[in-house]
């Protein structure tokens, strides 16, 4: 540690930091930096109404002490406030309990260069302030042309350039940059007292990968105008379509719940059930922190393992969790490189598709309900149960009759995953957590 | 109280350097917002001190308004280069030549203070806080053999703000915050169920033997656990709802408080933009926010852009009279400040927000209420809900009960209540005597920022809502 502290590079600050923490008397340290550059932009009925624009650093560390552990987080990188967090968290490592889990990772033998994912964008550095907002306003000018759409949520064009640093005792230095954007525009349609709303974006890593404003406005206007008119339904159990965004929703609470966290811990429907069938035979789900170019890819974790493919749920059996190093001690599993912060998280998490094209599935449902959004809340990992506030598309005979509101979809994520029915071939990536169509066998709809 | 101190040092020069940066391109409005924040965080689990964690926060944001645009730049690298950068950042959004600035600079201060902390929790020892969190944990495991698995979670901070804004206002604050939960995992025949308290809010170590003891906390978390063991499935389908007193209050804080944010009703997106003076609720709902209810989770002695705060009455029996705002909505609406405007932090712009926000005590006795329903579902804790623009919503009932022939039966778990604001605000037909307030352990999300809230009821009667059980 010397006073050219804030010159020095950010790795060499990292490991700087790492031989200060265990020459003051910790056993194993870990420091985490993100250094980050933001751009966004708001804009709404042809005006800007937000720009953003900022850079900032961000510090984790983590300490351990005769097996018991500490962290600290800091935005203040001032060398006094970074000594001070460290001694402190040695400090406060003394106060926790031993714990045989804790403790840092051994070295991983391989590493991932970063460059070979391709997950950095150089042109989103040198994109003219201008061209990003022109984006956002021809989004929204070209939705609005629609007649039908009667107020805008506003259209955003959002940049990030991030930085990655982790350093440990156990020798691991690492780094990696990445860059993300995003292009999305939310609407209304109806009149005040009978306002419906949705909306569309387009999210990438690279610039050239964005959806076109004519094909995310088209998109939002698609969505919103479609709610149109509502009408209720009476309580029933029927075929429920979901959407894409839908199966994605539905794979965010999977991942609670074969979370290696939630698993160890018991407050999950599927602890203890590690090769069991849980879905039918047409459920395979992958993690996977590997694919180029993809918004959940990254070279390595939080803790630097190296990110790999993981099957989830093969044909339904349940054949791995996500675990970080401290999940994986206590149920004597191997670390998915999943760790993130004192958790984990998803890397790309998806449902392997089918080959049968949406409409087709739409086609093949005589009476049921598409569901096209959710909100709320509802998910319980302790028993699976799904209950949720509901917008959808009311089929009958193959085609889309009409659309409903105001209703609750209930059910539980076992049950479901062992009614899917038909996999659709439509997956794409939007998101990190992601899955194609599916037709799920009966499902409880509450209306009137 | 609690002193406030400043870790930027900036001069008064320096401060009219970075105002006058920012409205170099000739914005209207200039501001600065300083900020320095202490956090530290215990978690218990697996009957041990599993970690513990400090944060320190200490960044500048700086806003430039420009009709009704706004531009914001942040930085916690505090070089005058990076501030400058930031100021540059946030000028960008006005596109004129701006004009020479003269600075008066007048101190803003809150008459009042909503923190009576003699004690805080920032400089008490670690140690005392850990023993805060074993009790809590300890009372939990022992409520019954039933009760499988406890964690205790205990996080406190101090928060300290100053805003400094070319109209001169040079306003301080430095707000504490505290917040003990509890969770509890119970298991009979291999059916599990999760039961949750909590409390804290702006207050000092005090509390925890005053107010709220951490052997209430478990307790109330194993009881709530063991209960749902014993739950049914809701029905589903249209019926009565009653609501319980306190915990309740997450419905007027979805169904209503949101919509009545001056921002969406300003852009016209909101339902209620062209209600005010209007009728759009029962005259038996009278509903406030109050950022001024001494040691409350929402309260503030001023709000993130300098504003003395002030209880404002958002709808009078069943009339719209006040939207929450903030300085852009209200110069841009005409209307007065009412000290809603907040942020997460300094990376965030301030929006208007709720603190804490309660329908007003009724005059009908809670027992009447329950007598008058035959058949229906008593609400008591609330998982959280939703809003959007158009007025639908939903929220998740955590714990609650089956009303049979005005009697409450058998408890019900998890089900969804969905419907439209003003719907349910023109189907209330009884508000008890009882107002109570929720646990103090509410963060509400809005564009990403999250602040913390309070909300309550009394104890009100809904004639009719889809409630989404199973069948």
């Amino acid at each position: 540690m010397n006073e050219n502290f804030k010159t020095a590079d950010l790795s060499g600050l990292a490991q700087n930091l790492v031989a200060f923490a265990k020459s003051s008397g910790a056993d194993e340290a870990e420091i985490t930096i993100g250094d980050g550059y933001e751009f966004s932009v708001d804009v709404r009925l042809g005006k800007i109404e937000n720009l953003v624009e900022a850079g900032s650093r961000h510090l984790g560390l983590k300490i351990i002490k005769d097996m018991k552990t500490a962290y600290a987080t800091s935005s203040d990188f001032a060398e006094e406030t970074l000594k001070h967090l460290i001694r402190n968290a040695i400090r406060r490592a003394a106060f926790g309990s031993r714990d045989e889990c804790a403790g840092l990772p051994p070295t991983a033998p391989e590493k991932i260069d970063g460059a070979s994912l391709n997950l950095f964008d150089p042109e989103i550095k040198d994109l003219d302030a201008a061209i990003k907002i022109h984006l956002a306003l021809e989004t929204e000018r070209i939705a609005l042309e629609d007649k039908r759409i009667t107020n805008s949520h506003g259209a955003s064009f959002v940049t990030n350039e991030v930085t990655t640093v982790l350093a440990n005792s156990s020798g691991f230095v690492g780094s990696y940059d990445q860059t993300f954007c995003s292009l999305s525009v939310g609407l209304q349609a109806g009149g005040t007292d009978d306002k419906v709303e949705d909306y569309w974006f387009s999210a990438e890593r690279f610039f050239k990968g964005l959806e076109s404003p004519e094909e995310i406005a088209k998109k939002a206007v698609e969505r919103t105008v479609r709610q149109l008119n509502p009408r209720k339904i009476q309580t029933q159990t029927v075929p429920v379509i979901f959407e894409p965004s839908m199966t994605a929703s539905l794979l965010g609470f999977l991942f609670a719940c074969i979370s290696g966290m939630a698993v160890y811990q018991k407050v999950s429907f599927l602890a203890d059930r590690l090769g069991e069938r849980i879905g039918n035979e047409k459920i395979t789900v992958i993690d996977d922190g590997l694919i180029p170019g993809k918004l959940g890819s990254r070279p390595f974790d939080s803790e630097g393992i190296p990110s790999q493919k993981t099957a989830v749920l093969e044909k339904g059996r349940l054949s791995s969790y996500i675990c970080n190093t401290y999940a994986a001690r206590k149920l004597k599993l191997r670390s998915t490189g999943n760790a993130d912060g004192t958790g984990v998280s998803p890397n790309n998490f998806y449902l392997v598709p089918g080959s049968k094209p949406p409409q087709d599935i739409i086609s093949s449902t005589k009476k049921g309900l598409i569901l096209v959004r959710t909100i709320g809340h509802g998910l319980n990992p302790v028993t699976g149960d799904i209950s949720r506030g509901a917008f959808g598309l009311w089929v009958q005979d193959g085609e889309i009759a009409y659309p409903v509101a105001e209703i609750t979809i209930a059910g539980n994520l076992e049950k479901i995953l062992n009614q899917v029915e038909i996999v659709g071939n439509d997956l794409e990536f939007r998101t990190a957590v992601c899955g194609p169509t599916i037709k799920v066998g009966e499902l409880t709809v509450a209306g009137e | 109280m609690i002193a406030f101190e400043d870790h930027f040092h900036l001069l008064k020069t320096e401060l009219e350097k970075i105002l006058d940066t920012a409205l170099s391109k000739g914005g209207d409005f200039a501001e600065l917002y300083l900020e320095y924040r202490v956090y530290s965080f215990i978690n218990m689990e697996e009957d041990i001190i599993k970690e513990t964690a400090e944060s320190i926060s200490l960044g500048l944001g700086i806003r430039v308004l420009s009709g009704e645009m706004t531009g914001y730049g942040y930085t916690n690298d505090l070089s005058s280069e990076k501030i400058n950068k930031a100021a540059l950042s946030a000028a960008s959004i006005a596109s004129r030549r701006g004009g020479k600035n003269f600075f008066q600079f007048k101190k803003v201060k809150s008459k009042a203070n909503v923190y009576a902390v003699s004690d805080p929790l920032h400089t008490t020892d670690l140690k005392q806080k850990i023993d805060l969190v074993k009790e809590a944990y300890l009372a939990c495991q022992k409520s019954a053999a039933k009760i499988k698995k406890v964690k205790v979670l205990f996080q406190d901070h101090v928060q300290h703000v100053s805003i400094i804004n070319s109209e001169g206002l040079i306003s301080e604050d430095a707000r504490p915050q505290a917040k003990l939960v509890c969770y509890a995992v119970a298991e009979k025949d291999g059916r599990k169920e999760i039961g949750y308290s909590g409390g804290g809010g702006r207050v000092g170590l005090g509390y925890f033997s005053q107010v709220l003891t951490p052997k209430q906390v478990g307790q109330e978390a194993a009881e709530e656990a063991l209960r749902l063991l014993e739950a049914v499935e809701a029905p589903a389908g249209e019926m009565p709802v009653v609501l319980a007193p306190g915990h309740s209050g997450v419905l007027v804080h979805e169904a209503v408080g949101h919509l009545l944010e001056a921002d969406f009703n300003r852009k016209k997106t909101s339902i209620f933009w062209d209600k005010m003076g209007q009728r759009v609720g029962s005259p038996l709902v009278t509903i406030y926010d109050d950022p001024t209810i001494p040691s409350f989770r929402g309260s503030y002695n001023l709000d993130d852009e300098g504003t003395v705060p002030r209880k404002t009455l958002l709808i009078d029996k069943g009339i719209v009279t006040s939207y929450l705002q903030d300085r852009l909505s209200a110069r841009l609406m005409n209307l007065p400040l009412t000290g809603h405007g907040r942020r997460q932090d300094y990376t965030c712009a301030p929006i208007p927000r709720m603190s804490n926000t309660y329908i007003e005590r009724g005059q009908d006795d809670p027992g009447e209420i329950l007598k008058s329903v035959r058949r229906g579902i008593y609400t008591e804790k609330f998982e959280g809900g939703q809003v959007e623009d158009s007025g639908k919503f939903t929220f998740t009932i955590s714990s609650g009960y089956l009303i049979e022939e005005g009697r409450l039966t058998a408890p019900i778990k998890q089900a969804t209540l969905i419907g439209t604001n003003i719907d349910i605000l023109r189907k209330i037909e009884m508000v008890g005597h009882d107002l109570a307030f929720g646990l103090q352990t509410g963060t509400c999300g809005k564009e990403g920022q999250e602040v913390p809230v309070g909300d309550g009821c009394p104890t009100i009667k809904i004639s009719e809502m889809t409630v989404g059980g199973r069948t």
